[in-house]
């Protein structure tokens, strides 16, 4: 071994022979790429073993696929819009069974999409409601849903509500118009100007909960 | 979890229920256990789709869920479950032979569903069998009925775990999530249903098209209405069964390869008897006396009882150890080691493996050295009686391949390779499992190189199947031929060389996927019965 080291060659600390090299021969250069991604195999591979049960097998597996495909359970995902509708897509569509899970097997979190469902259009059906019929007197009664809506007690009268809606704003509105609510209320005149004040708040209060109706209208156009 | 199982489950889940569901599996069998809220936020998927894709897989059973503390609900992804999608066609197949069509289609439904109640199959399958029936004929519930109870009792379909019955007295919130109960002694029990009536026709254009009246065919009072009798008993296929029935084959093959077909007939007859009592993950088969089994044989195979216990004596020395001598008792008593028989199949695999991929003189040192179990390289080169040169390439080709490993004795403690022994050995479970996770990826590969050729003529595949559904159309409204015929042509020639050859690489590709499962098979029960025993 001392000998090799002289001419370069790396000493090993056992004796080479004993890995199948002989005394003098070059050693195989290391290797830095990976191996190909289609090696050449040495052996054909032995031919697939056919048979009646196994065609059948075959036969099955493909009817399979298809058949999965066609399930209520397979998802699409939606795929985005074509420009042009092709018209043979249309028939293409297959026809899938409608599939109810049977809920008691699953956990409850797994089905509360169909509550929200259902309380969504409801409240927006309410507040179309109140929309329509208000068109005489928009303000008192769109306040009135909102108070109803924000504190949940719906046996108070018009005029009470409109007393502490009153002494509401006056707590959320600056001094200034506090002032000007004082003294403008005693004047028969005036009881419009406040309507039109009222109608400005509930005005942007509605843009508030046009807002959240919004919010609904979004989660009802993801179902 | 591997990453080349991951990677096919990703490819089975994807083809079987879509990209969506596949997205929310792999990131269960990557993470693990996950409520549900995270998932959708991971996998940044609306909490809408991830409910309905946990949906799907729990009616698959391919998720389970459990309540944590704090009723956190977690879901779960059971791998080695989704890995079994491979094998569907397999059990339908061996439905089909123990049960004829109607199984077939029992288990095919089962399958497809993942779980069912067996009104619902039962209707679904006698509609299925009269469809294909003669005109004027149908199938009878209680036929289809009568196969379903037999599938039970030989425990090829069993229950899923029920939901407890709750009584409503208590005030307090429902759980998260029921806690589903089985009970052992239920598991094959059918309701007793009174399913009557027969298959309905669905109203098919070939129906119409052969001019059948419609009034000829049979009524049937529409019993839709009445409320499900099982409501809430689901049937599964019990997988485990079938890999029973499975092994159970490859060993009387294995037997009758090995020695003749009368000895497979007795093995055959053996495993039989202790299907139902011996549980399909023992190592032994209950020891059974030579009476028993003689009275056993089937009917019909004259083989007097001397021949019967000179064959039982052949078995029991037989050095594969299929069959043992487990007492004297009775006219002596047998069992099957199956956990020896597991293992000398594996063994096998193993073996010709290394001989189709290596060649036969690779293969006799691999035998060589699972013989002596342990050998120094020289002793290798002399025993196999190769050129010593020729004989280390080989050595270190399986070495580097994983087939053979290497186990270092040091004479002294600094490890000094003039001072060390090297052994050359055969890990056989370790080759196993190298050789398993070997044939999950070529699944995967094959997978894949199926779909890339499928999507490569995909607008191909397409017209051939809207021509195809022209002339279908066509034929129904009774068409002349030469317009037919006009219409096949407009699939030129070339395209119909090329739909040829696409259907050929498809088939063979799809007949390769079914074959390395069966391998898979066998490895995997091998590790699974030698991992219950250590």
């Amino acid at each position: 071994m001392a000998g090799n080291k002289g001419r370069g060659r790396a000493a090993y600390t056992f004796n080479i022979e004993a890995v199948g090299f002989s005394r003098g021969e070059k050693l195989p250069d290391a290797v830095l790429k990976p191996p190909p991604l289609f090696p050449d195999a040495d052996y054909k591979p032995v031919p697939l073993r056919t048979g009646e049960g196994e065609d059948y097998m075959l036969a099955l597996k493909q009817e399979l696929r298809e058949t999965m495909k066609r399930m209520p359970y397979f998802m699409e995902t939606p795929e985005e819009k074509q420009d042009i509708e092709r018209y043979s897509k249309r028939y293409m569509k297959v026809y899938k069974e409608e599939w109810i899970p049977d809920w008691r097997r699953l956990p409850r979190e797994m089905m509360p999409t169909k509550k929200c469902k259902k309380a969504g259009p409801k409240s927006k059906k309410a507040k179309e409601a109140g929309k329509g019929t208000s068109l005489t007197n928009t303000a008192d009664v769109l306040k009135k849903i909102e108070e109803l809506e924000k504190r949940g007690d719906g046996e108070k009268s018009d005029e009470e509500n409109e007393e502490k809606e009153g002494s509401k704003e006056k707590g959320k509105e600056g001094e200034e118009e506090e002032e000007d609510d004082a003294a403008e209320q005693e004047e028969y005149d005036e009881e419009e100007q406040e309507e039109e004040n009222d109608y400005i708040n509930s005005y942007f209060e509605d843009g508030d909960d046009f807002g959240a109706d919004s919010d609904d209208n979004m989660d009802e156009a993801t179902y | 979890m591997t990453q080349a199982e991951i990677k096919l489950c990703s490819l089975l889940l994807q083809e079987h229920f879509g990209e969506i569901v596949e997205k929310i599996g792999v990131h269960l069998i990557r993470t693990g256990s996950q409520p549900l809220r995270v998932i959708a936020h991971d996998t940044g998927t609306s909490l809408d789709q991830v409910k309905k894709a946990l949906c799907v897989l729990i009616q698959h059973n391919l998720v389970i869920y459990q309540v944590h503390k704090r009723g956190v609900v977690e879901y779960e992804a059971q791998c080695s479950r989704v890995l079994r999608m491979l094998r569907y066609p397999r059990y339908i197949y061996t439905a089909k032979t123990l049960y004829s069509d109607t199984g077939e289609l029992i288990v095919e439904e089962l399958l497809l569903n993942g779980k069912m109640t067996m009104s619902a199959v039962v209707k679904k399958v006698a509609d299925r069998l009269t469809e294909t029936m003669e005109d004027g004929k149908t199938m009878d519930y209680a036929e289809v009925s009568n196969t379903f109870v037999r599938l039970a009792d030989t425990h090829f379909v069993q229950r899923c775990p029920l939901v407890p019955a709750t009584e409503n007295s208590d005030s307090g919130p429902p759980p998260p999530a029921p806690t589903l109960v089985i009970s052992e002694k239920d598991m094959y029990l059918v309701p007793k249903l009174s399913l009557i009536g027969k298959g309905k026709r669905r109203r098919s254009s070939e129906e119409d098209a052969t001019g059948e009246p419609k009034a000829k065919r049979p009524k049937h009072t529409a019993d839709n209405k009445e409320p499900i009798p099982d409501d809430g008993i689901y049937w599964q296929a019990d997988l485990d069964r079938f890999h029973q029935h499975f092994r159970d084959q490859a060993i009387v093959s294995a037997v009758a390869n090995r020695m003749d077909q009368t000895s497979s007939e007795i093995v055959r007859t053996m495993l039989r008897m202790s299907e139902i009592t011996t549980s399909s993950s023992a190592p032994f088969t209950q020891p059974l006396s030579s009476n028993e089994i003689f009275r056993s044989l089937p009917v019909g195979y004259n083989i007097s009882k001397q021949v019967l216990d000179q064959y039982l004596t052949l078995l029991a020395d037989d050095p594969l150890e299929f069959v043992g001598k487990s007492g004297d008792s009775g006219g002596g008593m047998y069992v099957i080691n199956l956990h020896k028989a597991l293992g000398s199949l594996a063994t096998a695999t193993l073996e010709s493996v290394v001989q189709e991929r290596f060649g036969s003189r690779c293969a006799r040192i691999f035998r060589l050295v699972l013989q002596k179990k342990h050998l120094e390289q020289k002793q290798v080169e002399d025993f196999a009686m190769i050129p010593a040169k020729e004989a280390k390439d080989m050595l270190y080709k399986m070495l580097s391949e994983n087939f053979i490993s290497l186990q270092e004795i040091p004479k002294t403690p600094d490890h000094a390779p003039s001072r060390t022994f090297y052994l050359y050995t055969v890990n056989i479970l370790s080759a196993a499992r190298m050789l398993l996770h070997r044939c999950y990826k070529s699944i995967a590969n094959l997978i894949e190189r199926r779909q890339f050729e499928t999507k490569e003529n995909k607008r191909l595949l397409e017209k051939s199947q809207r021509v195809e559904a022209i002339i279908a159309s066509m034929q129904a409204t009774g068409a002349e031929e030469a317009q037919l015929q006009e219409i096949e042509e407009m699939i030129t020639a070339p395209e119909r060389q090329q739909l040829e050859t696409l259907k050929r690489n498809v088939n063979k590709l799809d007949a390769s996927e079914i074959q390395v499962d069966e391998t898979i098979f066998l490895l995997e029960s091998y590790i699974e019965s030698t991992m219950k025993r250590q």
